[in-house]
């Protein structure tokens, strides 16, 4: 190294950069070298794009909660036109399906135990004379047998021949009090007070067999009283108006935070995160680069649940769909966040895909999606008020279902930004400090 | 004014009581346009000592300056200007083109114009990647890739080039290709470090430091530390005997008058102290003749190496006695 070529050298100076160049210019060559590898690998499209409408789809048919069609047994023992008939209305309900019919109730136990039915009813001998004469401390009784393995799907069915049942037994009362009606007023003629009825025992009459005596002289003409609650939003109880959203919930999660953090862990193990923290760019724009795209492609992927859930499931957009987006946006910021924390914690891509898989399952379970929070044990409820994905499926089936305005998610919307601004800031902190 | 000074620069990974100490404490002065080699084995703290000056690995003790600026200091983004790396690892994308690998760089360090353009055509012309410009990364033989990664590292124009085992993996035509390119930067004013397990190479620096165990055992032009080497370099003439080669080797690693041996072709070559050529040669005797040599980088290498875990030996016996 003579003197002469530190002469020839040009003395240093930085590149021209305008301010607006350094601040934009480097999270945009991220965000398009990201998305040029995305477009570019053919395996990573397919879990962007196709496996979200595939599992919408799948999910949307497989995840239904209501119940049908499951599998019973009947043993009839009373076998007389009444329980015929009885049981064939009941079965066309479709409620439950008639797999096989036992001899005794020990012939159904063992069809239960076999798994070939979930249900056995069992209609005694006698059931039908029981059934007219209506009495209360000797009611008509049947034996409804349940698989306990599956309590959602046999409890149900189970609880749906019994209400069956009891209402048999119930109009059974109501024929008798009004024979016992006719046959009184035609001994009692045109007598007085007449118009004096309670409410009580009215209502006794028409619901509860039990506590309606037949041999009440006063009921005179049995008013039927019935309870019709109606169903506001939702009113045949569709499943898939609480799955969809629920569903497009856990995509976006699944997809961009796994996508994330396995995108962050990828450049570490592979050493190329080592040439791009040896230039000028700075970590926030580097992560900015690099949550672009795919918040991009998470808003894709809502797109396509909202067409889904609109064409297949028929589930309806009550709200505005561009409220709709900008929540989602909100959502994207605390999934990405989530993602590249994980990234921050782990060397190689198998780490953050189980980290990854970790938080997520959690996330989920204590969402409310899959199961209503009231019914979780009141010490676990708090908890999750610190889940995005609590707030967030709440908002979307506020604004997709009962088509809710921006002042009514307010509370919720806020509880989201709040989860997404402190995952974001973490992970920017931990990735500042892991990054060298 | 120097363009890489380290001083008492040192790192350790892991806490107490299990430290490692990758690098001791190093103090290192690279005038600009110097070709400056670190030689080593693996595990020797090499890759440690070039990510401190890249300003990727903060030092445990002691402090480096590229170009004057502190890399981790308040100016770290002008000394990311200064330095270029060329990392051990893969460190390109595999998925994309060289062209988009080179302008995504590009884009990082907020290059634009003309100018861009001029330097992007010049470095594409001197690795002779212009013809594959849309080939995909990783479908380059490792020489280009090598070469792709230096054209990366050298688009900002940097003061310093840092080239971490650039030649590992690559094939002797490319190694050449590969240093020739460094020489022409070096005569443009450019300072570069090269790290290398390759002791020919180290032959090809202005300077080299031979590193082991995360300190400086020698410093100094490669031809000096050659002729430095107080001892005798012999080759073994094989006698025609019947595993002639086998014995030899083991007469040669048992005896405690070899300070360092290595294979030779067909044949074996052994470093010994001066003065212990003829107590060597009767060891041998039956066996083969000792020839003179010339003493080689490699031969100097081992015989360091070996020098310092004798006395490492001797020292830890020492303590042990008293």
């Amino acid at each position: 190294m003579s003197n002469e070529t530190h002469e020839v050298m040009a003395p240093y100076e930085p590149p021209p950069r305008s301010l607006l160049q350094s601040w934009l210019a480097a999270p945009w060559a991220v965000a398009k070298k990201e998305l040029r590898q995305t477009l570019r690998d053919p395996r990573v499209m397919a879990v962007l794009v196709i496996a979200p409408a595939l599992q919408l789809l799948v999910l949307g048919h497989a995840a239904n909660l209501e119940v049908d069609r499951v599998p019973t047994v009947i043993v009839d023992l009373d076998d007389t036109t009444d329980s015929r008939r009885a049981l064939a209305e009941l079965i066309a309900d479709d409620t439950l399906r008639e797999v096989a019919r036992a001899h005794s109730p020990d012939e159904a136990t063992a069809l239960l135990v076999q798994g070939r039915a979930s249900v056995a009813i069992v209609v005694p001998d006698g059931w039908s004379r029981d059934l007219h004469r209506a009495v209360p401390t000797h009611p008509a009784r049947v034996q409804v047998l349940v698989d306990g393995t599956d309590p959602n799907r046999s409890g149900i069915a189970g609880s749906a021949a019994l209400r069956f049942f009891s209402m048999l037994a119930a109009r059974s009362v109501q024929e008798r009090l009004a024979q016992m009606q006719g046959s009184m007023t035609a001994l009692a003629g045109q007598s007085a007070d007449l118009g004096t009825v309670t409410a009580s025992a009215m209502a006794a009459a028409a619901g509860a067999p039990s506590s309606a005596s037949p041999s009440v002289p006063s009921a005179m003409r049995p008013t039927q009283l019935s309870l019709a609650p109606r169903v506001l939003y939702n009113p045949r109880l569709r499943t898939a108006y609480n799955m969809v959203p629920g569903i497009a919930t856990m995509l976006l999660l699944i997809v961009t935070t796994i996508v994330t953090s396995m995108g962050l862990a990828r450049e570490r193990e592979s050493g190329t995160l080592e040439q791009v923290l040896v230039t000028p760019v700075r970590p926030w724009a580097l992560i900015l680069g690099k949550m672009l795209p795919f918040a991009g492609i998470g808003l894709f992927d809502l797109l396509l649940a909202l067409v889904v859930g609109t064409y297949v499931f028929d589930v309806p957009i009550r709200g505005s769909i561009p409220l709709l987006f900008g929540v989602t946006f909100v959502y994207l910021l605390t999934t990405l966040g989530l993602g590249l924390l994980i990234s921050t914690v782990s060397q190689t891509q198998q780490q953050a895909f189980l980290a990854g898989l970790f938080v997520m399952m959690p996330g989920i379970l204590l969402s409310g999606i899959m199961t209503p929070i009231e019914s979780m044990p009141s010490w676990l409820q708090p908890v999750t008020y610190l889940n995005p994905l609590r707030w967030f499926s709440q908002i979307v089936r506020a604004v997709m279902i009962r088509g809710a305005t921006l002042d009514e998610i307010l509370g919720p919307l806020g509880a989201l930004a709040v989860c997404g601004f402190v995952l974001a800031t973490v992970a920017i902190l931990r990735f500042r400090k892991t990054a060298g | 004014m120097s363009s890489i000074l380290a001083t008492t620069l040192g790192r350790d990974f892991g806490k107490a009581p299990s430290v490692n100490r990758a690098v001791g404490e190093i103090s290192l002065e690279i005038p600009r346009g110097e070709l400056f080699g670190l030689i080593g084995p693996d595990g020797a703290g090499k890759t440690t000592l070039l990510r401190m000056m890249a300003g990727l690995l903060p030092p445990t003790r002691g402090s480096v300056r590229v170009e004057g600026i502190d890399p981790f200091g308040k100016e770290a983004d002008h000394a990311r200007d200064v330095i270029g790396l060329v990392p051990q690892e893969h460190s390109l994308y595999g998925d994309l083109s060289v062209g988009e690998n080179l302008d995504f760089f590009a884009d990082l360090y907020g290059l634009t114009g003309d100018d861009l353009r001029t330097r992007r055509d010049r470095l594409l012309s001197i690795t002779r990647l212009g013809p594959f410009q849309a080939r995909r990364a990783s479908q380059l033989s490792g020489g280009m890739y090598k070469k792709l990664a230096v054209a990366c590292a050298l688009l900002h124009q940097p003061e310093v080039l840092l080239l971490d085992e650039p030649t590992n993996g690559v094939d002797p035509p490319s190694r050449r290709e590969l240093w020739e390119l460094l020489y022409e930067f070096v005569e443009g004013g450019m300072t570069v470090v090269v790290t290398t397990p390759y002791m020919d190479e180290a032959t090809r620096c202005h300077r080299v430091a031979l590193m082991d165990r995360g300190e400086f055992i020698a410093l100094a032009p490669p031809q000096q530390l050659i002729d430095s080497l107080d001892a005798a370099v012999l080759e073994v003439a094989l006698a025609s005997v019947p595993e002639a080669r086998e014995k030899a080797t083991a007469v040669v690693e048992a005896s405690p008058l070899v300070v360092a041996s290595s294979p030779l072709g067909a044949s074996l070559r052994v470093v010994v102290e001066r003065g212990n050529e003829p107590a060597v040669a009767a060891e041998l005797a039956g066996l083969g003749t000792l020839v003179p040599a010339a003493a080689s980088f490699e031969d100097l290498f081992l015989t360091a190496i070996a020098r310092r875990e004798r006395d490492a030996k001797s020292s830890t016996a020492r303590k042990e006695a008293a």
